[in-house]
């Protein structure tokens, strides 16, 4: 009966569920890309847990990396002099174009690596590489890589496939199993391979810094940054400190064009509802002349808004997915079919799930605030007006 | 005796006039009788069907129902017994126009939360009943008006009231069509032994009624 009521005004009730599926679409694409930027970057929180990060001063660390500066390699000497440090391991950071027979561009949110042979779990910590793999050799002429599961999947890379980078050719030799979305997307060479073809030498993003036992991390950052010069030194709370601000604007930001989206919606149905509830004002009237308890008539009404939020929302979702796609596409250059696999992990079911629940419960009360209004009206008027 | 209205006023309030609807109705009205209530239009027929079915509250006065004062019922005694006791046949039908023949009989059973087998069944006896067999999945539209009027009556009897009330039943038809309707009342009021209350201008309505109340300017001034 709800339906074949909104089908009575087939274009109102059309454009009315056409302006909510864009809404959901809108709500969608934006909830699942700041969603994976935000837990891209959270969890990049685990790495370096526990040790103190040696950044140049003025550049910009955002958790794993640190970008907008370099440090000369003599520095890691002058770490290593102060007390407390156990080990310090330098590491070249490169947002990298290598190209793979010379037709697909890795893009730059791709990261090549450099840690000195030997330092791989600095970085991947206890990611394992798939079988048939193994570590770089430390015999930088073999200028051997591995690089992250999704650079695998997307280019088809596997042990033994080559990759040019910088005219460099370089030999695959080991594929980490994905841990997490950042690991996915580097290329890990060792340090002088990495400095040696993007013309670094000497030079390195920062330093990872293992303290030794029973040295406390904020006196040891505290040391760093007063012995050598042009350095920050920052313990996992300065770190999170960083980037929490980030993650508040994200969410607030995301938060605010998803309400803002929602409440442009629920606006658009309740203005068909009013619309409805004041051509049927007679129907609606009967049905309460002869009896029909107050709750049934609010039930049809938010019903029929409710119908229009689901249809809303089974439009809107798959767009919205797609766009997330194309998004995803765009910034990344990866070809559509290679990441249409990927579609529930960039939009996930849970996200889909809640965004069609939050569309049709605001859609239902958008729908019982006319009918409630209706609810109040005297009925034998309604029925003589409409005579 | 199924209605009893005493000293029933309705004033109605539109800015600074006042308008007298009913003035001070009193009228008993025997069960299993067919009344007719007639007069010009605007006279108060419509104000007074409103009262008596407890869709509309009086200014003063009060309507008892079955010897039960309505005034003391909460609105959803009101509203319970507008579903379950009494029938409406309104001028212009006002079926649902999305909805089928069947599913216009259906709608007062499926408030009542009548099963809906018993609902599918019983809304087919009754369009047989008003002659409507051939005409279940009809839609409003698709139905002439003297058959849009005939749903409309077996609407009314879809949860077996004790009292029917049509207001203006055959205004809207032609006169063959409206003697069809008035003899379906009849043989509501004769075979099923309902009590009707019928407002009319229609003088074959009269002629077959038990009783007949006229009113003029909201007040009763014949009574036959």
């Amino acid at each position: 009966m709800c339906l074949r009521n909104l089908f009575r005004r087939r274009t109102r009730t059309s454009l009315c569920v056409f302006g909510v599926a864009l809404g959901v679409a809108l709500i969608t694409a934006v909830g699942a890309t700041t969603t994976r930027y935000v837990s891209l970057i959270k969890e990049m929180n685990v790495f370096y847990r526990g040790d103190v990060v040696v950044v140049p001063r003025g550049s910009i660390f955002v958790q794993a990396f640190s970008f907008g500066g370099f440090l000369h390699e003599s520095a890691l000497d002058e770490v290593k002099r102060v007390e407390g440090i156990r080990n310090a391991v330098p590491m070249l950071f490169v947002l990298g174009s290598p190209t793979h027979e010379g037709v697909i561009q890795l893009v730059p949110s791709n990261v090549t690596v450099g840690i000195p042979a030997g330092d791989w779990s600095v970085l991947v910590g206890s990611t394992p590489l798939k079988p048939g793999g193994s570590w770089p050799s430390a015999n930088t002429s073999e200028r051997e890589v591995v690089i992250g599961a999704s650079l695998s999947d997307v280019y088809g890379l596997n042990v033994g496939s080559e990759i040019e980078v910088n005219k460099y050719k370089l030999r695959i030799v080991g594929v980490l199993r994905y841990t997490s979305a950042f690991l996915a997307r580097t290329i890990i060479m060792p340090l002088k391979t990495a400095q040696e073809i993007y013309g670094f030498e000497t030079m390195v993003s920062m330093m990872v810094v293992e303290p030794q036992e029973g040295i406390e991390r904020e006196d040891l950052a505290n040391r760093i940054e007063t012995q050598v010069l042009g350095v920050r030194a920052l313990t996992d709370e300065e770190r999170n400190e960083i980037v929490e601000p980030m993650f508040r604007d994200i969410e607030l930001w995301s938060l605010g064009i998803t309400s803002a989206v929602f409440l442009m919606s629920a606006v658009l149905v309740m203005m068909v509802a009013v619309m409805n509830v004041s051509e049927r004002r007679r129907e609606l009237a009967t049905l309460d002349a002869i009896g029909a308890p107050k709750s049934s008539i609010v039930r049809i009404v938010a019903t029929e808004t409710g119908l229009i939020g689901l249809l809303g929302g089974l439009l809107g979702i798959p767009i919205g997915a797609f766009a997330t796609l194309l998004l995803v596409c765009f910034y990344t250059k990866v070809p559509l079919s290679l990441i249409l696999g990927e579609t529930f992990i960039l939009v996930p079911p849970a996200m889909m799930l809640k965004t069609m629940m939050v569309t049709v419960a605001l859609s239902c009360i958008a729908g019982l605030i006319p009918a409630i209004a209706f609810g109040r009206k005297n009925i034998a008027e309604l029925l003589r007006l409409e005579h | 005796m199924i209605v009893e209205t005493i000293d029933l006023t309705r004033v109605y309030r539109l800015g600074a006039s006042v308008i007298v609807g009913l003035n001070r109705v009193s009228l008993e009205i025997e069960e299993e009788t067919l009344v007719a209530i007639t007069g010009p239009s605007g006279s108060g027929k419509t104000t007074l069907l409103n009262l008596i079915g407890l869709i509309d509250r009086p200014t003063a006065g009060r309507v008892l129902f079955g010897g039960r004062d309505t005034s003391l019922m909460n609105e959803r005694e009101r509203r319970e017994t507008r579903l379950r006791n009494i029938g409406f046949v309104f001028q212009t039908f006002n079926l649902l126009p999305t909805l089928t023949a069947l599913e216009n009989v259906e709608i007062p059973m499926a408030f009542a939360k009548v099963p809906q087998e018993v609902q599918r069944e019983r809304a087919a006896q009754l369009l047989e009943v008003v002659g409507l067999e051939s005409r279940l999945q009809h839609r409003p539209k698709e139905l002439s008006v003297g058959e849009m009027q005939r749903v409309a009556i077996a609407r009314a009897l879809a949860n077996r009231p004790q009292l029917i009330l049509a207001d203006e039943p055959t205004g809207e038809l032609d006169s063959k069509t409206g003697s069809e309707i008035v003899n379906l009342l009849s043989d509501l009021h004769r075979k099923q032994k309902k009590t009707v209350i019928v407002a009319t201008h229609d003088e074959k309505i009269a002629e077959v009624a038990t009783k007949t109340y006229g009113v003029r300017d909201g007040s009763i001034v014949k009574d036959r």
